[in-house]
């Protein structure tokens, strides 16, 4: 997995893109899989499991890499290109 | 405004082909790619859907003309927004540029979906424009380079997902492949 654009969130990154990649690979093939009629049930428990394993890990990493970005100069940039956006 | 498209089969199923886009950088193929952040993230309790926020961080070295006129570092920043679709296998990812973004926007759109005999349709498009009243030549220039940069990019990024998937599925086998 790739750097962090600021070396000193890249040990977070990596643990939290690890616990991510874990998650999702376990998520995918019975999400594309669970019947139409359990498909809210599922996706709510495992939106939960996400939360619990990952939810640590990615607050320390999201709190690193929001401020090497304003000391980067690349909020502003990122909150010009979400208000533009028409993709979401 | 120029723009481009391609599309293409990857031999993987679509549920391979998404989890190996997270695994696609580093590529030897794709060195340009320096850094990739996840700055938002959520899982739709209701759908499913994940929605993906991420920065891209390249270096592209710019002809001195680029430089001379526009400024700029190597460093050029990219935001791409994902969503994972798994109800209707649909993988869409749009990116736009953050750099030099007040002369000239490359909007681009990915989109990942099974094929009937159990592959993944790749279709990509990219519309590069610049922004301003630039004096004219020069910002047919401009399009004109970004546009060859994003060919050259999307050439590279196709052979290196390639190898990335070959590697994560055919290499190490579906059930034990190892974490970059």
């Amino acid at each position: 997995m790739a750097q962090s654009l600021a070396p000193e969130c890249t040990s977070l990154k990596l643990k939290y893109d690890a616990c991510f990649n874990s998650w999702f690979e376990g998520y995918l093939e019975p999400a594309v899989a669970v019947p139409s009629t359990d498909r809210a049930a599922y996706a709510r428990a495992k939106a939960e499991e996400y939360d619990r394993k990952c939810g640590a890990v990615w607050g320390s990493y999201r709190a690193c890499v929001e401020k090497a970005m304003e000391e980067k100069g690349l909020s502003e940039l990122v909150v010009r290109a979400r208000e533009a956006s028409t993709s979401g | 405004m120029r723009y481009f498209t391609q599309a293409f089969d990857y031999d993987h199923s679509w549920s391979k082909v998404v989890i190996g886009m997270w695994h696609k950088y580093p590529n030897p193929h794709c060195t340009h790619v320096m850094s990739v952040d996840v700055v938002d993230r959520s899982v739709d309790p209701q759908t499913g859907i994940i929605r993906t926020e991420r920065i891209l961080g390249c270096k592209q070295r710019a002809p001195t003309w680029i430089v001379k006129l526009f400024g700029g570092s190597e460093d050029a920043f990219v935001r791409e927004i994902s969503f994972v679709d798994p109800t209707t296998q649909t993988m869409t990812i749009s990116s736009v540029n953050l750099s030099l973004a007040q002369f000239a926007v490359c909007n681009e759109s990915i989109r990942y979906s099974p094929t009937p005999d159990g592959r993944t349709r790749f279709t990509q498009s990219a519309e590069i424009e610049s922004r301003m009243a630039l004096w004219h030549s020069v910002a047919d220039r401009l399009e004109s380079w970004l546009a060859t940069r994003f060919e050259q990019n999307a050439q590279s990024g196709k052979l290196g997902f390639t190898d990335v998937l070959r590697q994560l599925w055919e290499e190490h086998g579906s059930e034990q492949h190892q974490h970059a």
